[in-house]
């Protein structure tokens, strides 16, 4: 099994800035997206978060399946959403389609329009996450975390975590194999969650308890180097480019534009096309 | 650090021992956090079989293994799916939270904590389903972040995802403890 983070976006513009300014961007992105419910504007930002998305270069046929996923995710939430309470209308005139049998859930030109501008909300967010994900070399994301101040401890952590990866992966499969050659395979039969989850225990049992015993070497490797003991430094060295500023200042300003169009507009208030409310006889 | 012993001044404590244990309890959730099997009734739900490991590892290290291990495991699921592990930043927290509260239990189970080794492991179940319904509190945070509606959080996601987690928790924690146990007499700790 290969569960070893891929670097798709290698060699891509993307891939070349400082992998700080790639997490500093998306979480600059959602702090903008999470203020605006005026359509207009998350359709504008959705574009910016697609236009930068591309900078990246991930191939497609790569990520199809995750693509495939996260629209079905971000769908799924928006529907239920939708249809459980019509969204959140408090204080908005609505103009009624219809309602849902049983439900009672009314659904207006008003909860489509919310629906769709949540939905391009959260695919803005997921747009921006794919190269957090794709374009961030795995070995990169201890200092990362060190030059954005997290504490020195938790960035370490992230590192040991991503080097544990392959490993553990490793080990992964060769307990099934393990069990499999003992004539239990937790894969085969049929059941419910609760039957198929006791059927995983005996892989997710010694997988867990091994790797806490075996790490007791690389516990022992941290206090021969005296862990903890005064300021660590970071072989990787993470450095600022213009365009890396430009990237950021630009996200920032982003941010801070709709932080302020939220006070002074309503960009903060729901819009809803005319058409839609013509088609709902309004 | 010695598991499942720690007193309430040694809880916060951070030393290679709590750095190694929360790095293999985050890649342990974030590798077998890619498997799980969809509850029935719901769309977007599922059993996460890992989950168990954040509480076992939150009940048995410390909370700020727990911690570790459910907000960088998610993250690193997250980050396997494609998602990054920004877009999703409250769940992360909120299994991250789920794993301190199991951490916690020695200010809440202390008396439960010691002695014969089963009233560990209920201790263990106890403090996995604490973890659960507490941490998940957070996803709350959907309001202010999707824009879902109240009633949405509770019957799409909170509800959901407790019962899946509690299920879990009471199942695979226990059965860690016993495993681990015997293991951690043999290695002295």
């Amino acid at each position: 099994m290969n569960i070893a983070p891929r670097y798709l976006g290698r060699g891509s513009w993307l891939a070349r800035r400082d992998p700080r300014v790639l997490v500093l961007v998306s979480v600059l992105f959602i702090m903008a997206a999470i203020q605006v419910w005026d359509g207009r504007i998350v359709a504008a930002l959705l574009a910016v978060a697609i236009l930068y998305y591309r900078s990246a270069q991930i191939p497609f046929r790569d990520v199809r399946r995750n693509w495939l996923a996260a629209l079905t995710l971000v769908t799924l939430v928006v529907v239920l959403n939708t249809l459980l309470t019509g969204s959140r209308l408090e204080g908005v005139v609505v103009h009624p389609f219809f309602s849902i049998p049983l439900l009672g859930t009314v659904v207006s030109a008003e909860s489509l329009s919310y629906a769709a501008t949540q939905w391009m909300r959260y695919v803005g967010m997921v747009t921006v996450g794919f190269p957090v994900a794709f374009c961030v070399a795995p070995s990169d994301f201890g200092a990362t975390f060190a030059r954005l101040g997290v504490p020195e401890k938790f960035a370490i952590g992230v590192d040991l975590t991503f080097r544990f990866l392959p490993s553990l992966g490793a080990d992964y499969q060769q307990t099934i194999d393990a069990q499999r050659i003992r004539g239990y395979d937790p894969m085969a039969g049929r059941g419910g969650p609760i039957v198929r989850l006791r059927r995983m225990l005996p892989i997710l049992t010694p997988l867990t308890v091994n790797a806490i015993a075996g790490a007791e070497d690389t516990i022992d490797a941290m206090d021969l180097r005296a862990f903890g003991t005064g300021k660590r430094t970071w072989l990787r060295h993470l450095r600022f480019e213009r365009a890396d500023w430009a990237i950021v200042l630009f996200f920032l300003g982003l941010a801070v534009l709709m932080t302020v169009a939220g006070f002074v507009s309503t960009s903060s208030h729901l819009w809803t096309p005319q058409l839609l409310i013509d088609l709902a006889g309004g | 650090m010695s598991s499942m012993t720690m007193s309430r001044s040694n809880l916060w404590e951070v030393s290679s021992r709590t750095i190694v244990y929360a790095a293999i309890g985050a890649a342990l959730y974030g590798v077998l956090g890619l498997f799980d099997f969809l509850l029935p009734g719901t769309g977007n739900v599922s059993i996460r079989p890992a989950f168990g490991i954040v509480t076992f590892f939150g009940y048995a290290f410390g909370p700020i293994v727990g911690l570790f291990s459910g907000l960088v495991g998610n993250a690193i699921t997250d980050q396997l799916h494609g998602y990054g592990f920004t877009t999703y930043w409250n769940w992360s927290l909120a299994n991250g939270l789920a794993g301190l509260i199991a951490g916690l239990a020695p200010l809440y189970l202390a008396s439960w904590m010691s002695g014969a080794i089963s009233r560990r492991a209920i201790a263990g179940a106890i403090a996995g389903a604490v973890g659960a319904v507490i941490g998940f509190l957070f996803v709350f945070s959907d309001i202010w972040v999707g824009g879902q509606s109240f009633d949405a959080v509770v019957t799409g996601s909170y509800v959901p995802v407790v019962v899946a987690d509690v299920i879990t928790a009471i199942i695979v924690t226990p059965i860690l403890v016993y495993a681990w146990e015997p293991v951690k007499e043999q290695l002295g700790r």
